[in-house]
């Protein structure tokens, strides 16, 4: 239950800094998205029911303040985390370039979900050119933040305790051992 | 059938969720005005955080331009006083043309064409994706604001509203991609709707045998009633007229810039 809560207060911080603290300092397209982030943590630390029904509801908060249709991300983020969910055993955690490289990864898939989504369903105008010409810079901010979230991460685990299983984080931090 | 289920529990499940998903998402798709509770609750919730944060970024933005970076202001300040002296001597001129044009309108018994209350609004945030453009707005369902009102500042049109909680509200930004409106070309009155592209707008079913040329000034048609008529939208950046086909495609710039919205108004229903 405390996981459960500090996960949902977390994707609201995360959703904070999206609506109120970037858009003062960067153009939408070099706003990263903590959200995948942080669903990318729960596809790899998190228990298989927990981490959906997490998902679920932080797709759902992200849609509350993105775009105009109630239910999107919640889709999106659901197909992301189950195909995380699909590698995630075969995938080694404790590799930090890995976990870059899944960011990298989900963000790609993610736009193309968005873009099969909003292209399928209804007729979205030239929304498909959109999250295409952003994609790049997309990709390299949500690199650029995700290693910050870790480094920092890194930096708190020791004084929250190390909990077991989250996503390799405890074996990348120095502590680890100690 | 009961081992069948059993075995298959955890994909079966998968599948369920996707698809219950995938149908709130559709069914949303034809309401995209109707705010759930779901998003009333978190925007209600949200409003006096993302307001507090709004406001002391704010401060110290005002707090910096104001008192530490004023490297400029001089060179800003003779620039400001001319242009200033330039608007003084126009203004003369259009309060005259105003005095003419109100006698006239007397003369036609004109009746006032919109006569809708204005809402001042403060922007408290924007949307949290890379592509869709959105604002939230600090006046919602106890200030009287309802789904589809349109929203504008002083150099024209900034969008309408789509979701509404009690103390704050969405607006779809013109510029957005799933955004369109009635508009026309002021000089030649070439109808035709305005699409946003998710950067700028384009003019589309404009017919190639109207002339239009760069910096015509397109305005708002009034027509599917929403916005009222004559609000100005953007200025012609592009225009491409091929050879053959109905149309001509006409790249638009909004007049507002997007990137410095502060404060906005709402068009209120008259019936309000």
């Amino acid at each position: 239950m405390k996981g459960l809560f500090y996960s949902l207060l977390c994707g609201l911080i995360f959703m904070l800094f999206q609506t109120t603290i970037f858009p003062r300092f960067l153009p939408p397209e070099m706003r990263p998205n903590l959200l995948l982030i942080l669903v990318i943590y729960l596809g790899l630390s998190e228990s298989f029911l927990r981490a959906a029904f997490l998902t679920l509801l932080l797709g759902a908060l992200q849609d509350v303040f993105c775009g105009s249709t109630f239910g999107l991300y919640a889709t999106v983020q659901l197909a992301v985390f189950l195909l995380i969910r699909l590698f995630s055993d075969r995938l080694n955690v404790e590799s930090r370039r890995l976990l870059l490289g899944l960011i990298a990864t989900c963000t790609i898939l993610q736009t193309v979900l968005l873009g099969f989504t909003l292209t399928t369903f209804a007729e979205a105008g030239p929304v498909l050119w959109v999250l295409l010409s952003d994609l790049p810079l997309q990709i390299f901010f949500n690199l650029l933040s995700g290693w910050l979230l870790l480094v920092f991460l890194l930096r708190v685990q020791p004084l929250l305790g190390n909990r077991q299983g989250m996503a390799g984080l405890a074996y990348q931090s120095k502590h680890h051992g100690a | 059938m009961r081992d069948f289920l059993k075995r298959h529990q955890i994909p079966l499940l998968i599948t369920l969720l996707v698809l219950v998903i995938a149908l709130v998402y559709s069914a949303n798709l034809r309401k995209k005005t109707t705010t759930t509770l779901f998003e009333r609750a978190v925007l209600t919730l949200t409003e006096p955080l993302q307001q507090g944060i709004d406001r002391t970024g704010a401060s110290i933005n005002g707090f910096w331009n104001n008192y530490l970076w004023l490297v400029d202001t001089r060179q800003q300040n003779i620039m400001t006083m001319k242009s200033n002296r330039d608007l003084r001597a126009r203004l003369l001129a259009v309060e005259e043309i105003r005095l003419e044009n109100q006698r006239l309108k007397k003369l036609l018994d004109f009746v006032e064409a919109d006569p809708r209350k204005v809402l001042p609004a403060l922007v408290v945030a924007e949307d949290a994706s890379s592509w869709a453009r959105t604002i939230i707005i600090d006046k919602g369902l106890r200030h009287g604001v309802s789904e589809g009102e349109p929203v504008v500042v002083a150099e024209g049109v900034v969008g309408r509203i789509i979701k509404v909680a009690s103390n704050s509200s969405r607006v779809l930004l013109v510029t957005d991609a799933s955004s369109s409106i009635a508009g026309l070309v002021q000089r030649t009155r070439t109808r035709g709707v305005v699409r946003g592209n998710g950067k700028e707008l384009d003019l589309d079913f404009a017919l190639r045998k109207d002339l239009v040329e760069e910096n015509d000034l397109i305005v708002t048609s009034g027509m599917g009633g929403v916005f009222p008529k004559g609000l100005v939208i953007g200025r012609v950046d592009a225009v491409q007229r091929n050879a053959f086909g109905l149309f001509q495609q006409i790249r638009l710039a909004p007049v507002v810039d997007f990137s410095r919205l502060e404060e906005v108004l709402v068009l209120m229903d008259s019936a309000e």
